[in-house]
């Protein structure tokens, strides 16, 4: 009896322990519901995605999760402004990728706190990048775990050697080089001009600024008073330097009536030697196309004469986010913790097994289509996950270091929505003005004080007041 | 006169067919008199009942506006609201006008699309009918079938693809523009970033994309001139130019006259697409247009409601403008858009 009490309990006691045992061998919460999505570039019209959302919602429910994953077509054409209309119509998904017109939403409280509900999370709290925690603290209300997108600018490397000059280091060396370029010979054409950047000098300032003491949006004069950088005395120095630059024809004349295809164009058939890229694939595609373009060609990547832009960590300029009306949020954090996870970063950055790369073993290969993937969801820091294979070139991989080791946070900050046509009215006094100053219309010597006058009323007064109260 | 002898004098026209006299004469109320309807009601269920092919015929053009064109209208109330996109919006009265007046650039912006409309109206406005003047003399039916075909077809064209067109023929590098300047001995130009030459580029793409296709009005209002009139004329000995001026360009006055209320209607209107694609940061400040302002500040940046205020202000300013322009046409011409 005692035996068969005994048996009892130990019966008894197994039987309690059986889903003790599964629970803990199961994520610690397991989630279920229909995640609504709606994102740039993710179309139920692509048979890649469709079957990407599937393999995930495999994996999740491997993992426990009862999730399915429903994507929201919206054109990728005008995505913002049709993405603001839809929301505005009443519609609103379970995730939401914004790519401008989010502060609005914020604003009104529609928004989710994310950078309580990501803490704690086994594998995207750790897979933040520094520059995502900072913009976290200021904004917690996009999250897009990816790279910074810092500029990295790039030449041919048989051009550079063309010129009988190093690498530059300093601007005055990067003054020689740029002027060196115009009227070099290469493959037959004449390289025309220095340097290119699309629209406006934006490419060029993000490797500039710094070595001309630009190295934050807000800065002190000597009288110890916040002024914008863009009246700093550094941006006149720098403007000088673009006017003498467009002056002598090493800046391309036409650069503020060219787009990103142009400056590719003209970068690939040796029309301007150095131009600047989005650090990480964009490097990469600028390489393999320039490869293509000139069967063994190669690009350098250039150091930027005093480190790169200082980044805006304000907030972030695109990401997911998770609205309060959804009854779904448990689901969508447990669905981007996958996704940062080995096994979803695996899925999200390599693609499918035979298609994108092979597997031999323990050994995988990447295949020629693997330059055309790009990941979706959540790009890990390399110090949390790195893959087997990386789908960027050693090029591509140096300019994404370039961006971390250069890594300094701006004291950029988010404006409120009465000050929207202030800000509009000086940024746009400002570009016009810049292209004045370059082309030589404007004299920095002559002309800089009016300008400053034109900014302040154009409303740079107001930002600047404004910014006294923040900083 | 009775509901019988109407019935009966509708009966005596062929068919179905109203006779248009008799229309005329009853829309006129030369032979209804008021007091055999009871109200107006009445008269207009009659008339439903009596013309409803016409009415059916109509009804489709009737819906579109009133869904697309009359219904929104109710929803400019935005302009004085603080859009929310969880419960009801918050009524600000003149918030959003009071900001929009209080940014230098909206002046700025305003002061660019009058004069931009303004240079258009002046110097576009008149190439169509001199266009259709001109190909009225031309006396060669395949020729000038020849010549329409090609000044129709930039009307196809999207501002898109007009920008291209007009970027790289203006380019101060190898544009085909800045190599004929070269070839006569003349300075090459930056047209697209030079601030005092911007604004023609807008005027002579729009003349260039227009006024072909506009020109089909003015022609389709020549050919409805009465050709005795031409016969008169060269009876009494009248030159190409006397028909011209005595009798083509007064036969085509009502066209200008509506349409050029109607153009002054949507004066505000300089062109967004236009401006959009042919814009850059050099001259950003001498094109920047309602439009495109709204469309930067409201639609991308997220500010609907100031957005919104932005288009009523527009949309009042131009219903005065047309309105005006109405009144003054009917005074000094005695025609007007009604």
């Amino acid at each position: 009896m005692q035996h068969l009490s005994i048996s009892r309990r130990a019966l008894l006691a197994g039987l309690a322990a059986t889903p003790m045992v599964g629970l803990l061998s199961r994520p610690a919460r397991a989630a279920s519901g229909t995640i609504r999505i709606v994102m740039k570039d993710l179309l139920t019209t692509n048979p890649e995605d469709v079957a990407h959302i599937g393999r995930i919602e495999e994996a999740l429910a491997a993992r426990g999760h009862d999730i399915s994953i429903e994507i929201v077509d919206l054109p990728s054409e005008g995505y913002a402004e049709k993405l603001n209309l839809m929301l505005l119509s009443g519609d609103i998904p379970d995730v939401i990728y914004f790519q401008g017109g989010d502060e609005q939403i914020a604003q009104q409280g529609v928004l989710q706190d994310l950078g309580s509900l990501i803490e704690g999370t086994e594998h995207l709290a750790p897979a933040l990048w520094p520059h995502n925690t900072a913009r976290m603290a200021n904004y917690p209300y996009l999250l897009y775990v990816f790279p910074a997108r810092t500029k990295a600018p790039v030449i041919r490397r048989d051009l550079l050697e063309a010129t009988g000059l190093s690498a530059p280091a300093s601007l005055e060396e990067w003054d020689a080089l740029l002027r060196a370029i115009p009227g070099i010979e290469l493959d037959g054409t004449t390289v025309s001009h220095g340097i290119i950047a699309p629209n406006n000098t934006d490419e060029m300032d993000a490797v500039f600024d710094p070595a001309f003491g630009i190295d934050r949006t807000w800065m002190q004069d000597e009288a110890g008073e916040w002024i914008h950088s863009r009246i700093s005395a550094g941006e006149r120095e720098k403007l000088a330097w673009y006017a003498s630059l467009y002056a002598d024809g090493v800046l391309d004349p036409e650069f503020v009536t060219s787009n990103w295809e142009v400056k590719e164009d003209k970068f690939y058939t040796g029309q301007v030697g150095v131009v600047m890229g989005t650090a990480g694939p964009v490097i990469g595609i600028y390489e393999a196309k320039m490869a293509q373009v000139n069967p063994g060609a190669e690009l350098v990547l250039l150091t930027p004469p005093a480190g790169i832009q200082a980044i805006d960590v304000s907030k972030e300029s695109r990401g997911f986010a998770i609205p309060v009306t959804t009854e779904q949020t448990e689901a969508v954090i447990a669905f981007l913790d996958f996704m940062a996870s080995p096994e979803g970063q695996m899925m999200d950055r390599l693609g499918f097994e035979g298609e994108h790369y092979t597997r031999d073993g323990d050994t995988l290969t990447p295949t020629d289509k693997l330059g055309a993937w790009y990941p979706r969801f959540v790009y890990d820091n390399p110090n949390h996950y790195q893959p087997p294979i990386s789908p960027l070139s050693d090029l591509a991989q140096a300019s994404l270091q370039q961006g971390v080791d250069n890594f300094r946070a701006d004291n950029s900050f988010v404006w409120p929505a009465d000050l929207a046509a202030a800000v509009d009215g000086a940024e746009t006094y400002y570009r016009t003005n810049v292209f004045r100053f370059v082309s030589g219309e404007l004299s920095t010597e002559r002309d800089w004080d009016a300008y400053v006058q034109g900014w302040l009323d154009a409303g740079g007064q107001a930002m600047i007041d404004h910014a006294k109260a923040v900083l | 006169m009775t509901r019988h002898d109407r019935e009966d004098r509708s009966s005596s026209t062929a068919g179905n067919v109203p006779n248009p006299d008799l229309l005329t004469a009853e829309i006129a109320g030369d032979s209804w008199p008021e007091e055999e309807f009871d109200s107006r009601g009445a008269r207009l269920r009659d008339g439903v009942r009596e013309w409803w092919p016409y009415y059916l015929m109509l009804a489709p053009g009737l819906i579109y506006f009133a869904l697309f064109h009359y219904l929104p209208v109710w929803e400019a109330k935005l302009a004085f609201e603080d859009l929310r996109i969880i419960g009801p919006n918050l009524w600000v009265g003149l918030k959003h006008f009071a900001q929009l007046f209080a940014s230098p650039a909206f002046f700025e912006v305003l002061a660019n699309t009058l004069i931009i409309s303004a240079m258009k109206i002046a110097f576009v406005f008149p190439l169509p009918i001199l266009l259709a003047l001109l190909l009225n003399e031309v006396r060669s039916g395949r020729f000038r079938r020849g010549v329409q075909s090609v000044i129709y077809l930039p009307h196809f064209l999207s501002w898109v693809v007009i920008a291209g067109i007009f970027i790289a023929a203006l380019s101060p590098g190898d544009g085909v523009i800045n190599d004929l300047r070269d070839m006569v001995g003349l300075e090459r130009r930056s047209f697209m970033t030079e601030s005092g030459s911007i604004r023609w580029v807008l005027v002579w793409s729009e003349a260039w994309r227009s006024a072909g296709w506009d020109s089909l009005l003015y022609f389709a209002a020549i050919m409805s001139i009465d050709p005795a009139l031409y016969e008169a004329a060269e009876m009494d000995g009248a030159s190409r130019w006397q028909k011209m001026r005595y009798i083509t360009l007064p036969g085509i006055v009502p066209t200008i006259a509506t349409l050029f209320i109607l153009n002054v209607g949507l004066f505000l209107n300089a062109g967004f697409d236009q401006v959009f694609n042919l814009s850059n940061d050099a001259i950003r400040d001498k094109i920047d247009i309602i439009d495109t302002y709204v469309y930067r500040l409201g639609i991308t940046g997220g500010q609907f409601s100031l957005a919104t205020a932005a288009g009523l202000f527009k949309g009042v300013v131009g219903m005065t403008l047309m309105l005006g322009a109405h009144f003054l046409s009917k005074r000094l011409t005695g025609r007007g858009v009604w």
